[in-house]
């Protein structure tokens, strides 16, 4: 307190304080009202049950405890992240792949010409990318269908099997994010000093020797990267399965932010979207750790 | 020996560098051929979507798969317009993501200035705390603002989606990097030369920081004429929808039959962005790539 008195008696130093909050107020502001107050009104919604109809009745734990024990909740977040897992590994696969192969000696006009059709879908809506897919994935009309029918493939009822229809919304998520993974790894691969490849050239390594010895290993930083902040979207995954399935059939594809979506804005059970929300924090919060935690083990930092 | 192997491997290098151009250019035969197969990929659903746009019914799923239409029909245009408000949509779009991004270049860089600049008492734990909200999925806001907004009656209006947006933590803390990355000498000179900070921040600051505030503009506005889920909670009207929820309308009426209107309304909401990111993609690219858009 005193220390703030001394400050804001030096006319110099006032200047720079009010200057300083005269600056921060509208982020302030607007951080308080709409993230710190609604987080904290999340927090006491979840020990409500209110409909917006009827007036809030306090429910003490009750709708943590029903968390515990829904059993769609449990399956919803197995779905989500078989998928969520699944989609991150497909695109850092195959984005380091292609990633690899953009960074060989091609012209420059191809080079840019395969980073744009690998972005473009990136920059379009998701839920035009859905609508498209819906189309492509028909089972009797849809064109991946046909040309599977071309290698001799049965038709896959893609939207309407709760076997396929997880793959469906794989397939179409990796399809729209896979140029970010390529040009984030190219990015990357652009880093790697040249000298190491000549010096291991000259010490007579093959191709795949250098891509496992020092590619790879000089890509793991960014591999962390793509996976925390990949997996972080990928669980929160909503237009695709609600564009191209609705969730179904059944539960097959509904995941956990769509199940949040149905409990808050379908039935206004306004207390447990709020605590569903909550869990759904807590796990990608737990998931992050979990990734630096385990980063020590295989990232390696020049 | 060390002589010996010496000598041997200088002739081993010679002819492999005279063998060299012919094994380099098959590499980069198949490299091509597998990345054109891979850009195919990605391109033939939007050339088979505009095909069908601009086709009559009767081509939309006919088998081999079309590319390109054989006669062309604006009929499927004419229906979207018919049925759905489109023009509506995409000027609510423009409206929604022009408004955020104008909002966050205002107030990001001013709040950017002070955690990169100024002493003032609690500027570590502030920016901690900003930086923690970075983890909050918008999920655990959305339930609160909900109510909030039609308790305010802000609820159905643009401004239900405008104005939680027009602050970003993760916007600050971009530009506040940016800011550190600058050289104090310009400012110091400026300080004796008795200039305030407000003069600084807008005749320095801002001016040298025009790549990170074009890479935030970018970002903000590719991610608000893209989201779905907001919009789709805060909005009720179709006259008032954006273009990603009002797209998903044009399935709703016509998941029985006429793919060819949905398949315009896509073609429609696809060209724009195509146009925009032919010219800018340099850019775009860049600045997307740096910061991990998304989410």
């Amino acid at each position: 307190m005193t220390a703030l008195a001394r400050t804001m008696s030096n006319p110099l130093r006032r200047a720079e304080v009010l200057t300083a909050y005269l600056f921060l107020s509208p982020t302030l502001i607007g951080f308080v009202v709409f993230i710190v107050g609604p987080v904290i009104a999340a927090v006491v919604l979840s020990t409500y049950n209110w409909n917006m109809i009827n007036p809030a009745e306090p429910a003490g734990l009750n709708n943590y405890k029903q968390l515990l024990s829904d059993p769609r909740l449990g399956s919803i977040y197995l779905t989500t992240f078989k998928i969520a897992v699944s989609t991150v590994l497909l695109k850092l696969f195959l984005g380091l792949i292609i990633a690899v192969l953009l960074d060989t000696k091609i012209h420059n006009w191809l080079r840019t010409f395969f980073r744009l059709s690998f972005f473009f879908p990136f920059v379009v809506s998701a839920t035009a990318v859905a609508l498209i897919w819906s189309f492509l994935l028909n089972k009797d009309l849809g064109m991946v269908n046909w040309f599977l029918g071309l290698v001799g493939i049965q038709r896959i009822p893609w939207l309407n099997s709760s076997t396929w229809s997880p793959l469906a919304i794989i397939i179409t998520d990796v399809w729209k994010d896979l140029g970010f993974y390529v040009v984030v790894f190219v990015g990357g691969l652009q880093t790697i000093s040249g000298d190491l490849y000549e010096a291991a050239e000259v010490d007579g390594s093959n191709r795949f020797q250098r891509f496992l010895y020092i590619t790879l290993p000089l890509l793991t930083p960014t591999i962390l990267f793509l996976s925390v902040i990949g997996l972080i979207n990928a669980v929160q995954i909503f237009a695709q399965p609600w564009v191209l399935t609705m969730g179904g059939p059944g539960d097959a594809t509904r995941t956990v932010v769509m199940y949040i979506f149905e409990q808050g804005f379908r039935f206004f059970n306004m207390g447990y979207a709020s605590t569903v929300a909550l869990s759904l924090f807590v796990v990608l919060f737990g998931l992050t750790i979990l990734q630096f935690a385990f980063s020590r083990r295989w990232v390696f930092y020049q | 020996m060390s002589a010996d192997t010496t000598i041997r491997s200088a002739e081993d290098v010679l002819p492999k560098v005279a063998r060299r151009p012919v094994r380099v250019h098959w590499d980069a035969i198949l490299t091509v051929i597998l990345l054109l197969w891979g850009s195919a990929i990605m391109i033939a659903p939007f050339a088979w979507i505009m095909q069908v746009a601009f086709s009559s019914a009767a081509r939309a799923y006919q088998m081999p798969p079309q590319f390109f239409p054989s006669s062309i029909t604006l009929q499927n245009f004419a229906n979207v317009f018919q049925d759905v408000p489109y023009l509506n949509f995409i000027r609510n779009s423009f409206f929604v993501a022009a408004a955020i991004t104008v909002g966050q270049l205002i107030t990001c860089p001013m709040a950017a200035y002070p955690f990169a600049r100024l002493r003032f008492p609690g500027k570590n734990v502030l920016f901690i705390v900003l930086l923690a909200t970075l983890m909050i999925p918008v999920q655990v806001t959305i339930v609160p603002l909900f109510i909030f907004m039609r308790q305010t009656g802000l609820y159905n209006t643009h401004w239900s989606i405008i104005l939680p947006a027009l602050i970003s933590p993760f916007g600050v803390f971009l530009l506040r990097q940016y800011f550190m990355t600058i050289p104090t000498e310009l400012e110091d000179a400026a300080r004796i030369d008795g200039a305030s900070y407000i003069t600084i921040f807008w005749r320095i600051i801002v001016p040298l920081s025009m790549p990170a505030m074009m890479t935030l503009g970018i970002i903000t506005f590719v991610f608000w004429w893209n989201e779905y889920f907001t919009p789709l909670i805060m909005l009720h009207d179709p006259e008032l929808q954006v273009l990603p929820v009002g797209l998903t309308l044009l399935q709703g009426r016509y998941s029985a039959g006429a793919v060819g209107n949905v398949a315009a309304g896509v073609t429609m909401a696809v060209i724009p962005i195509l146009i925009v990111f032919l010219l800018l993609q340099r850019n775009i690219i860049k600045s997307i790539a740096s910061t991990g858009l998304k989410g």
